[in-house]
């Protein structure tokens, strides 16, 4: 593994351009799919970012002329059975669910690269212990795992987001270790020990920037898989508590009640899940192709 | 041809009609049932919700019933059931029933009066005779009775401390069956015995329950139906396809809320349904003995605060019922007229003029405008309790106080209004009965453990049992009045809205009679007969 | 060889024994336990009542001697009574276990039938139209939840089709229940064929581009041949592999899907028991899943020892 050289990477592909614009565009028409799934991602960032600016309503206030209004006028996407506007709820719900996405991938991230570099670069009996305890871990498939973490600690935002991220530690851990190993009999590894730079050091200076690529590509995955498992957690009425308009709550809700009556209030919520998640796919994979050209599917 | 067979169908439909009265109940058939979610147990005696009511109250009897003919539960239409008849002696503080000969338990052992006395004696909470049930919800209804003995096995006494005219309507609630002496309290938990019309053949958790007729059942002829199967179906969307797609005759109690009856109706033009007040309402709870609303003044303030008409317009596009805690005439036996409910605190009509009340305390208090008071409003986390707190926390805002949700899973809400560890809290209230003693023992007397706010006023305390012991009934009618205006003055769970729900039935289901002043009562099923 | 097993299966117990620990320990953090529940189901919060059920169920002894009794048991195969039904927990759960495995099995054979030759066209007519139009349909089936799907599904069937494929009544014989099966199975395989598709587009596009496969060309071999006979047998490899693990992940699609479908199965069944914290029910699902997983995990190793000649473990 190298460390990864962008521009000499673009050169490689044929792209003979400098500066962002170009090189994006360049990527753009190299990568369609990556570059819609970009598209989407931002505009996802940006609804979460500018919620207040852009919700014509309060997501929370209610309104009982308005119960259950039908989409059109002055409810875009129709109101909920407490007559709260979908639209307002559904682009202040990009909020939670780009603080839960982000928040977990970070917080999974952040620990599992903890705990690949000490284990991997340590070893010993250390690195068995972890490891076993990554096996035990996975022994649990991710949403059951979430389910637990998420009755153990009760339902809130901060603790959604920990019962997500603790789930998504050991395939960090995974790929950051197994990428110390490798990199730790490496030249410049042994050099920096030779002059040396203490462990923590070169761990951080030297292993870790070079265990980016493969991080950045598997985090990309994660958001996704984390804002699915925020809906289905709250779907399940585990996962982030009323008032806070979270899109697999809204889901939840209407999916008891008004599947016949207000079947808009099913179908925008899962429209809104379904394109974010889609497009951080979409970039995902570019962006794998980009990265980690071993994996390119 | 086709002439022809329009006659002869014609004939027949005639024939049919002519002969109707002669075999108006038809025998047999299973009555197929929607039900919301898993009945926490079979025992009655140990929940307090129509998950249990509804589907098991036909495997019991209790010594007398509410007239199930009847709409409206009332202490005049009261009808023996395993009492064949009763009778109070002079100072009216003992009562003597004679028990019905040759009664069986489901599992074929004689009911007796001592299966009366252990229940009773259970109920009454006697230090050493609970085995027979581990919950006991209720025990604060029979505060007042002393003993029971029994002279023989068909006869059986309750002694009362002092005179309660109540005390035979709480015996011919849904909530008071009798249980046997010999059954363990967790069969009775899971797969009851009974002397009922019907028999638990199943109880399967996230599927269903299924009763049987009992071929022995003590009352001739009854029941019509041969089986009743309810089917848990936990999302409410399902179950009303369900409805409609023919696949149960009846629908959950009060199942249909009003933005889903039009649909029913349209997708289903037979249907039958029926609006009632579940005499379950909506109320606040206020934490007051901690800082804020500690505070009179404050508890006050909240008071005045309320809109009840949002409320009901979300909630039941405005047929909710406006009432104290008593549930309000024409179901309601015991509650006030609209007339005198509008000279209580808050219920005005001028909800400006009340809010400008409410305005002028939080000022005398230090709020205002810029300087709101930042509270949270708890409630447990399940919809029917949500949905009136965010419409609450929306009115607060009218009177400088900004609150934020709080949503207690709803395993530990309890214990956390128990623990005081709330400043405001959207609660629910069903009556079990609509009755003074019923409704003000358990929810505001102090030593009751439903009244799980503790709310503890020695005046009211008095008042209660004051109008418990009132025999005309105009004079006690004037003191629960009195109550509910104290109760109101002092903030103790201000009332909201009362609910009225519908529920719905194929044509094919007769003898249905729903009862309207409380939905626990009522599911004895035995006169039920379907037309199929 | 033999050592390498016993290895693998001594790592088995130790995370199945971790796990248990690991559940154990979780559960008990939850706020509120099953007497606060019980009472609470009442509506009533009396505290001599509530210490009396949690003595009844045990929960007032010491956390450890708790778990020595649940694990001494699990060994045996008692698992104990599950605490809402006050029933034995093996029969509560053993009934619902056929139905999720019924479903479960429905939607990996969908996920195979639809993910495997999805795939293969993918990977033979790479960066065409059909290939780009099948990448973004399957990853749409990675990006939506199953359970919206499933919603959607019954949306439409009872719009269009006057009927709800919901699990009310057992089914009436195989075909019914095929049948009354194979749309939440759908909902649930939709997203494992695209994992599947995926991956098989991924591994054949691997294979395309070895050596023996150029060489099989250049002796003659057709187009056709070379692609679905010798690509496809290689490239199938960590397919089988991912399949293995997808039988055993489908739990958490289960979850929402027979949620959604009101299916009686186990995986709903645990998520009711979380809510009431049924520990005995909970604790003992748990370890079905891990046990499940563990297993998977160790078979498809097996497999892919038995099945590449290259991959050799060291004693």
């Amino acid at each position: 593994m190298a460390v990864i050289d962008h521009d000499a990477a673009l050169a490689k592909a044929g792209a003979n351009v400098t500066g962002f614009w170009s090189q994006a565009g360049f990527l753009a028409r190299r990568y369609p799919l990556g570059a819609v799934g970009a598209i989407l991602v931002l505009l996802f960032v940006l609804t979460a970012v500018f919620a207040n600016v852009i919700a014509p309503h309060d997501p929370l206030s209610t309104n009982s002329r308005a119960s259950l209004a039908t989409p059109g006028g002055t409810y875009w996407l129709g109101a909920d059975f407490m007559g709260r506007d979908m639209f307002s709820r559904i682009v202040y719900g990009a909020r939670i669910s780009l603080a839960v996405a982000v928040g977990a991938t970070l917080l999974g991230g952040i620990l599992g690269v903890v705990i690949g570099l000490m284990s991997g670069f340590i070893g010993g009996w250390l690195d068995l212990a972890t490891q076993r305890l990554m096996d035990i871990m996975q022994s649990l498939p991710l949403l059951v795992m979430a389910l637990v973490m998420a009755a153990s600690l009760g339902p809130s935002l901060e603790n959604t987001i920990i019962a997500i991220a603790i789930p998504l530690v050991p395939s960090v851990a995974r790929v950051v270790r197994s990428s110390t190993l490798s990199l730790r009999e490496q030249p410049f590894v042994e050099a920096a020990r030779a002059i040396g730079m203490g462990e923590i050091r070169i761990a951080v200076r030297h292993v870790l920037p070079n265990t980016l690529a493969p991080l950045i590509v598997l985090g990309t995955a994660q958001l996704g898989s984390a804002i699915l498992t925020e809906a289905s957690l709250s779907f399940l009425g585990l996962g982030i508590p009323e008032p806070y308009p979270s899109w697999g709550r809204m889901l939840s809700e209407s999916a008891a009640e008004y599947v016949r009556t207000a079947p808009w209030l099913v179908i925008f919520p899962g429209v809104a899940i379904s394109l974010t998640v889609f497009g951080t796919n979409l970039l995902g994979d570019a962006l794998r192709d980009i990265l980690d050209p071993r994996q390119r599917t | 041809m086709r002439n022809r067979l329009a006659i002869i169908a014609g004939g027949l439909a005639a024939a049919v009609v002519i002969s109707a009265p002669a075999f108006a109940q038809k025998q047999g058939g299973t009555l197929r049932v929607s039900h919301r979610d898993n009945p926490p147990s079979a025992s009655i005696h140990e929940e307090a919700t129509i998950s249990v009511n509804m589907p098991f109250m036909s495997v019991f009897n209790n010594l007398v019933f509410f007239d199930p003919k009847e709409k409206i539960n009332s202490p005049d239409k009261i009808v023996p059931e395993l009492a064949e008849s009763w009778s109070w002696n002079d100072n009216k503080t003992k009562l003597t029933f004679k028990l019905r000969n040759g009664v069986k338990w489901h599992d074929g052992k004689p009911f007796s009066s001592k299966d009366v006395k252990c229940t009773w004696d259970a109920l009454r909470g006697g230090d050493d005779k609970q085995e027979m049930i581990r919950k006991n919800p209720r025990k604060v209804w029979y505060k007042n009775l002393k003993e029971v003995t029994t002279n023989g096995d068909n006869e059986v006494t309750f002694t009362l401390e002092r005179e309660q005219p109540s005390f035979l309507s709480m015996l011919a609630a849904g909530y008071a069956p009798v249980y046997p002496c010999h059954v363990d309290s967790r069969v009775m938990r899971s797969k009851p015995i009974g002397t009922g019309p019907f028999k638990v053949a199943e109880f399967k958790r996230n599927e269903g329950i299924k009763l049987v007729r009992n071929p022995d059942y003590w009352k001739k002829g009854r029941p019509y139906l041969d089986a009743i199967e309810f089917k848990i179906v936990p999302n409410r969307s399902t179950r009303v396809l369900g409805f409609v797609a023919g696949e149960y005759d009846l629908t959950f109690d009060s199942d249909i809320t009003f933005p889903l009856l039009k649909d029913v109706k349209d997708q289903k033009k037979d249907a039958i349904c029926e609006a009632r007040p579940t005499n379950v309402h909506t109320n606040l709870l206020v934490n007051r003995d901690a800082p804020p609303f500690d505070n009179p003044k404050l508890r006050e303030a909240l008071v005045y605060s309320l809109d009840r008409a949002p409320f009901s317009d979300i909630l039941t596009q405005g047929n909710d019922l406006r009432g104290a805690t008593m549930l309000p005439p024409p179901a309601g036996v015991w509650g006030m007229t609209q007339d005198e409910l509008q000279k209580l605190p808050g219920f005005g009509p001028d909800i400006e003029k009340n809010r400008e009340i409410a305005r002028g305390l939080m000022k005398e208090l230090g709020y205002g405008p810029d300087k709101p008071l930042k509270i949270k409003v708890s409630t447990r986390n399940i919809a029917i309790y949500r949905d009136p707190a965010v419409i609450l926390i929306d009115q607060l805002k009218q009177i400088y106080i900004e609150a934020e949700l709080e949503p207690i899973d709803t395993t530990i809400w309890y214990n956390k209004v128990q623990q005081k560890n709330y400043q405001v809290g959207m609660n629910l209230t069903g009556a079990g009965l609509d009755d003074p003693d019923g409704v003000f023992y358990e929810n505001f007397y102090s030593t009751s453990d439903r009244n799980y706010t503790g709310y503890k006023n020695p005046e009211i305390d008095k008042m209660i049992d004051e109008q418990s012991a009132m025999t005309d009934v105009n004079k006690r009618k004037a003191m629960v009045t009195k109550i509910e205006q104290a109760l109101l003055k002092d903030a103790a769970r201000p009332p909201i809205t009362h609910g009225v729900a519908n529920t719905c039935w194929a044509p094919a289901v007769k003898n249905l009679v729903l009862q309207h002043n409380s939905i626990y009562n009522g599911w004895r099923l035995e006169d039920v007969w379907l037309d199929k | 060889m033999g050592a390498y097993l016993t290895r693998r299966v001594l790592l088995m117990v130790l995370t199945l024994f971790g796990m248990s620990v690991l559940i154990f320990v979780m559960l008990r953090l939850v706020p509120g336990n099953i007497a606060d529940i019980l009472v609470d189901s009442a509506g009533i919060a009396d505290p001599k009542e509530k210490a009396k059920i949690a003595a009844e169920l045990g929960l007032d002894r010491p956390i450890f001697d708790q778990y020595l009794q649940w694990i001494g048991g699990l060994v045996r195969g008692d698992l104990g009574f599950a605490y809402v039904s006050e029933r034995p927990a093996l029969e509560e759960i053993a009934p619902r276990i056929p139905i999720s495995a019924k479903l479960a099995g429905l939607a990996l054979f969908f996920s195979v039938i639809l993910g495997v030759p999805l795939g293969v066209i993918s990977a033979v007519r790479q960066n065409s139209a059909i290939d780009y139009l099948l990448r973004i349909v399957s990853l749409s089936g990675l990006s939506l939840p199953s359970f919206w799907l499933g919603l959607l599904i019954l949306m439409a069937s009872v719009q269009w089709f006057g009927m709800i494929p919901i699990y009310t009544n057992e089914p009436r014989g195989f075909i019914d229940e095929v049948l009354l099966l194979s749309i939440p199975a759908a909902a649930v395989g939709f997203r494992s064929s695209a994992l599947i598709m995926r991956l098989t587009r991924s591994s054949m596009l691997e294979v395309l581009r070895q050596d023996y496969i150029r060489t099989a060309r250049s002796k003659g071999a057709s187009q056709t041949t070379v692609n679905y006979v010798h690509a496809l047998r290689n490239a199938l490899l960590p397919v089988v592999t991912i399949i293995g693990i997808e039988a055993a992940f489908l739990v958490g699609g289960l979850i929402v899907t027979e949620t959604v479908f009101n299916i009686p199965g186990v995986a709903r069944f645990l998520v009711e028991a979380i809510l009431w914290r049924d520990y005995p029910i909970v604790q003992n699902l748990v370890m079905l899943i891990a046990f499940c997983v563990v297993v998977v995990n160790f078979l498809v190793d097996m497999a892919y020892m038995a099945l590449d000649p290259r991959i050799k473990y060291a004693d």
